[in-house]
């Protein structure tokens, strides 16, 4: 069996807020308020992660995967559970256990503003302590996965948000960490683009076995990436398991197009445990022509989108 | 000390950004200069209602020195920890600081170590230079060099330890502008840095000589100009000494706040 690199068991964190009142009146009594909500951003989340594996963290907008995030990484401290990554716990030894994590969150960069990119890798080298051998090793291992040349000496404020997030990544990974947090890492990125950092972080997986942990909205990052997706809703986990599961989750989905003699196509969903494709076709034969017919298989995101819609399914 | 390559990195990193914006520098000693001429018409017309050569054991050229090398460390200390942390908290950028494999306060102190380095050079060389040749000499040359540079540095710690005692203030407070004001309003007072600590009343000299504010301006400026008895070794070593424990009580503080203001960061995410 693989070796454990991070393991949640039960794990919620509880916000406490203040209790916003309307209007100017409101405002003034918020001043002297003591009056608190609490907010469960998540609830009793178990998750283990073993080596080597990329998983895909989703869920809505709010669910609490940042959270979530924030939590393994120690700058957030749980309200109750427990949490090891690495065989530390994030929050009490958060320094300790940043030498052995990479993260990219989103929108933020780590990278220095004013500096050429190459400069920041030497500097989180240095930060790191990296060994310059394997500190080259990794520099090539980049070179043999993407271009790095035009952008190794360009200061990061004139990068491209494309090359920027490249950049990041590149440096979230230059310690050889155990684990890589990506925060939605393709968020606002071409086509292009993000398919030369999926290659990448794909490359940088195998070669490194490195544990990936993935969090973005863009199905074509899951699906190029991710064996295993987690999703969790309202801060609790409602899915856990290999993608190929995920596709007769709500069932076999496939979606069935038929061509009249119209010419006009015709399409239905259709679960195959429940109607029969064939049955659906020739029902449909009885009154019409049909000319052309297509099948195809339900996406990933379409299986996504009806559990976020659905909430927790059976 | 194997984290000597981490501090020296910083460090490193620190200065070339720093030199990135060199156009700042012209502009800082522009702003200087208008600001000493207005220190000069301001004093000029000080002593001259005074109607004496000396005020307060002070003639209005020593007070000049004193005053322009004051802006000089001024420029060399100043730091703006505390819009940079609120920024960073307000942004959530200071995750990103969080998660570096070093403790935070020391991982700051060592990046704004390089901008202190490039305005050492760039700033106060220059404008100490420059008094030495207008006054020809009126600042004593010899090992009270060395001394000031030690001063100067316990001064510098002794600024950034107070930063980071107030900066975290602001998670508190969510007004940053206030906080800031109040701070620098405070420090450039008390510390001798806009009217030498001579001309301050006795009562409240008194008081003044034994906060810590006085460590960043008045002692470094002493210890150059050789006056107050700094030039014997028992006067220095007093001086060097107030100092060492204000850093050490600074340090001890800003330590305990700041760990309380972090978790008020990884408690509620900020």
């Amino acid at each position: 069996m693989a070796k454990e690199v991070l393991v949640m068991k039960d794990v919620s964190k509880e916000f406490k807020v203040l209790k916003r009142h309307e209007g100017l009146k409101g405002s003034i009594r918020d001043l002297f308020s003591r009056d608190y909500t609490s907010v469960m951003a998540v609830k009793n989340v178990s998750l283990t992660v073993e080596e080597g594996e990329i998983i895909g963290y989703l869920g809505p907008n709010g669910a609490g995967k940042s959270t979530t995030i924030k939590m393994m990484t120690g700058v957030l401290e749980q309200t109750s559970g427990e949490i090891t990554v690495n065989g530390l716990v994030p929050y009490k030894e958060r320094t300790k256990n940043s030498e052995k994590i990479g993260v990219v969150f989103g929108q933020r960069s780590q990278l220095w503003w004013a500096l050429p990119l190459i400069e920041s890798f030497k500097l989180l080298r240095d930060i790191y302590m990296v060994p310059e051998k394997d500190y080259q090793d990794m520099l090539e291992l980049y070179r043999s996965l993407v271009d790095i040349e035009p952008i190794l000496h360009k200061p990061v404020r004139q990068m491209s948000l494309g090359q920027r997030t490249l950049s990041d990544i590149l440096a979230a990974f230059l310690h050889d960490p155990g684990i890589v947090f990506l925060d939605e890492p393709t968020i606002g990125l071409d086509v292009s683009m993000k398919a030369k950092i999926r290659e990448l972080i794909k490359g940088l997986n195998e070669a490194k076995k490195t544990t990936v942990i993935l969090t973005t909205h863009d199905m074509g990052d899951v699906d190029a990436l991710c064996r295993r997706i987690v999703i969790i809703d309202e801060g609790q986990k409602i899915y856990d398991n290999d993608i190929d599961h995920l596709k007769n989750y709500f069932g076999s989905y496939r979606t069935l197009k038929l061509r009249l003699e119209d010419g006009s196509w015709h399409e239905q969903v259709i679960d195959e445990n429940k109607t029969d494709v064939m049955h659906v076709i020739q029902e449909t034969q009885k009154k019409h022509r049909i000319t052309d017919i297509q099948l195809e298989e339900i996406s990933t995101e379409e299986i996504i989108r009806k559990i976020y819609e659905g909430g927790k399914a059976s | 000390m194997k984290d000597i390559r981490k501090l020296t990195a910083l460090t490193k990193a620190g200065i070339t950004e720093s030199l990135q914006f060199r156009l700042g520098t012209v502009v800082t000693l522009f702003g200087n200069l208008i600001y000493l001429a207005l220190v000069y018409f301001l004093w000029k017309s000080i002593y001259a209602s005074a109607g004496s050569d000396t005020v307060n054991g002070m003639t209005f050229y020593d007070t000049m020195i004193y005053l322009i090398l004051a802006t000089a460390i001024f420029n060399f200390l100043e730091m703006f920890i505390l819009w940079d942390m609120s920024r960073a908290i307000q942004s959530g950028e200071i995750i990103m600081h969080l998660l570096k494999p070093m403790r935070y306060r020391w991982y700051t102190f060592w990046s704004y170590s390089g901008s202190h380095v490039v305005s050492f050079f760039l700033t106060f060389i220059p404008t100490f230079l420059v008094v030495m040749i207008v006054t020809k000499g009126a600042v004593p040359v010899g090992w009270n060099l060395l001394a000031f540079i030690c001063s100067l540095i316990l001064a510098l710690i002794v600024n950034f330890n107070l930063e980071m005692l107030v900066a975290p203030i602001c998670l508190y407070t969510e007004s940053t502008w206030g906080v800031n004001i109040v701070k620098e309003t405070i420090v450039l007072l008390l510390s001798g840095a806009s009217i030498p600590l001579a001309f301050f009343p006795e009562g409240i000299r008194r008081i003044v000589q034994y906060m810590p504010f006085r460590a960043i301006y008045d002692i470094p400026l002493t210890v150059l100009l050789k006056k107050n008895g700094s030039d014997t070794a028992g006067g220095l070593s007093s001086m060097i000494l107030f100092q060492l424990a204000w850093a050490a009580v600074l340090i001890i503080a800003g330590n305990l706040f700041w760990n309380h203001a972090v978790r008020r960061i990884t408690v509620n995410g900020g």
